[in-house]
């Protein structure tokens, strides 16, 4: 690629930002409320909310991680009973996570979108978890360290056909992977 | 001086990640006391509650074999919450009789306040550590947050947040859910064991296991005990079933004690919101100044 191909992938704006962000956070709410419960799989319930943020966090450019990330959260907490905000710094902090690790792990491979999706899980339900407790409403440490291990080895999977698929949906849109295999959105 | 501009511009501090989820912090932290998330949330939901409420009754001969033996299963449901809101009423007096006779003969005999009787419109939660579902009645009907939510006699929850016409219920299962219990042995009358529940996010539909917490280490509790609200905070009615004890595991100081809830979510569509609310400090001083005289 030479370096003007770059400059202008680099400099050209984020597309279907918003429509995306916004898309797949109903879409995931909706599975999360009213889909996945109905399956009783109690703490083995795959968080596909979380898995969707670390895709962000993972494939989207550098102008539209953070912002994505955080809106995402938000839409998660306006779907939840818990208090407003706590999804949104999780993701937010979650992008932090997948940015330092993108440069050493590539997500493409299987073991590495394996390692993301359980690390990304757990750290998000244990930050949930730690935040619940902070307003004295924890389960206990044992339990919840149980609970978010037996979530994200569930989840974990998931990543490795949910990944190809937001690729293959985003090619759909036009959105093609440039530098580095991050889509411009 | 479009560069200076943008100098003087600090727009770059909020969009710092650290910046932002500090004053995403301390938003979460401001916000629970202004109630805008809450109003918000409850925005969301008022279609929902509005598609429910408003739907037309269509003629029954238009309805298919399914949809009418789903309107009569509802129907019949409504009945059957109605018959055993009347029929606790009625134990209820009947145990008023008795208390009045006897007074130590039950630690709780009280009687039920007015219901209303509500449907579940949505059931279900984003999150998957929270559990709550919403109904079709809201603060015109009389439903205020705090209220304890019930199917017969049968604890479900208590009101999180209320709308005008519609309103979230934090089920016992949820993990921000505590309530006041005693655990007594229907076949003796010995002493009643005081307990707090609490909410696990136990996601189990059908009987869920909860755990009762300060229970203290000397007192006889054994499987198959009941469990009912207690009457130590006035949160809820005194009486309310709760669920089955399953198992007693001693620990250092206190006793762990696992039960059985008496929830079942699937079987859930209609539910009565009790209007009760906790009593003041000076009623409760009152009350018991009333007891101790008597």
């Amino acid at each position: 690629m030479t370096a003007a191909h770059v400059f202008l992938e680099r400099s050209s704006a984020p597309r279907y930002r918003w429509r995306l962000v916004f898309g797949l956070g109903v879409v995931c709410a909706a599975l999360h409320a009213l889909l996945l419960p109905r399956l009783h799989l109690q703490e083995y319930t795959p968080d596909l909310f979380t898995l969707s943020a670390l895709y962000v966090g993972l494939y989207a450019s550098r102008h539209g991680r953070y912002w994505p990330s955080l809106v995402l959260g938000l839409l998660r907490d306006f779907f939840s009973m818990g208090l407003l905000g706590t999804y949104a710094v999780l993701f937010s902090l979650l992008h932090k996570y997948c940015g330092r690790l993108r440069t050493k792990l590539d997500p493409d491979r299987l073991p590495c979108a394996l390692f993301f999706g359980f690390s990304g899980v757990f750290l998000v339900n244990f930050g949930y978890h730690f935040m619940l407790a902070v307003g004295g409403n924890g389960v206990g440490w044992s339990v919840a360290l149980w609970r978010c291990t037996a979530t994200a080895l569930v989840s974990a999977p998931f990543a490795v056909p949910l990944f190809p698929l937001l690729h293959w949906l985003l090619g759909l849109l036009g959105l093609q992977r440039g530098q580095g295999g991050l889509r411009n959105f | 001086m479009p560069r200076f501009r943008e100098k003087l511009s600090l727009l770059w501090l909020v969009q710092h990640p650290l910046v932002a989820t500090c004053i995403l912090l301390a938003l979460t932290m401001l916000l629970p006391y202004t109630r805008v998330a809450e109003r918000l949330k409850l925005l969301t939901f008022l279609p929902l509650a509005h598609a429910a409420t408003d739907v037309p009754e269509p003629e029954p001969e238009k309805l298919s074999e399914l949809d009418r033996a789903r309107r009569d299963l509802l129907f019949e449901r409504e009945r059957v919450a109605q018959l055993a809101v009347e029929n606790a009423a009625l134990i209820d007096a009947l145990a008023d009789a008795r208390l009045r006779t006897d007074p130590d003969t039950a630690f709780a005999a009280s009687v039920l306040p007015k219901a209303v009787n509500a449907r579940v419109i949505f059931h279900g939660d984003a999150s998957t550590w929270r559990h709550c579902f919403w109904i079709n009645r809201g603060r015109r009907q009389g439903v205020m947050e705090s209220m304890p939510v019930v199917s017969g006699r049968t604890l479900l929850g208590r009101v999180f947040m209320a709308g005008d016409d519609h309103a979230c219920v934090q089920l016992v299962t949820d993990p921000g859910f505590a309530a006041s219990c005693v655990i007594v042995d229907p076949a003796a009358t010995g002493a009643a064991v005081r307990g707090v529940l609490r909410g696990n996010a136990s996601a189990l539909p059908h009987f869920p296991r909860l755990e009762l917490e300060d229970v203290p280490l000397g007192d006889s509790v054994v499987a198959g005990m009941r469990v009912l609200t207690g009457d130590f905070s006035g949160q809820f009615p005194v009486g309310l079933n709760v669920g089955v004890v399953r198992e007693v595991i001693p620990q250092a100081g206190f006793l762990q004690v696992r039960i059985e809830a008496d929830l079942d979510l699937a079987s859930l569509d209609v539910v009565q919101v009790l209007l009760h609310t906790r009593p003041e400090f000076e009623a409760q001083a009152l009350a018991l100044m009333r007891k101790g005289k008597k």
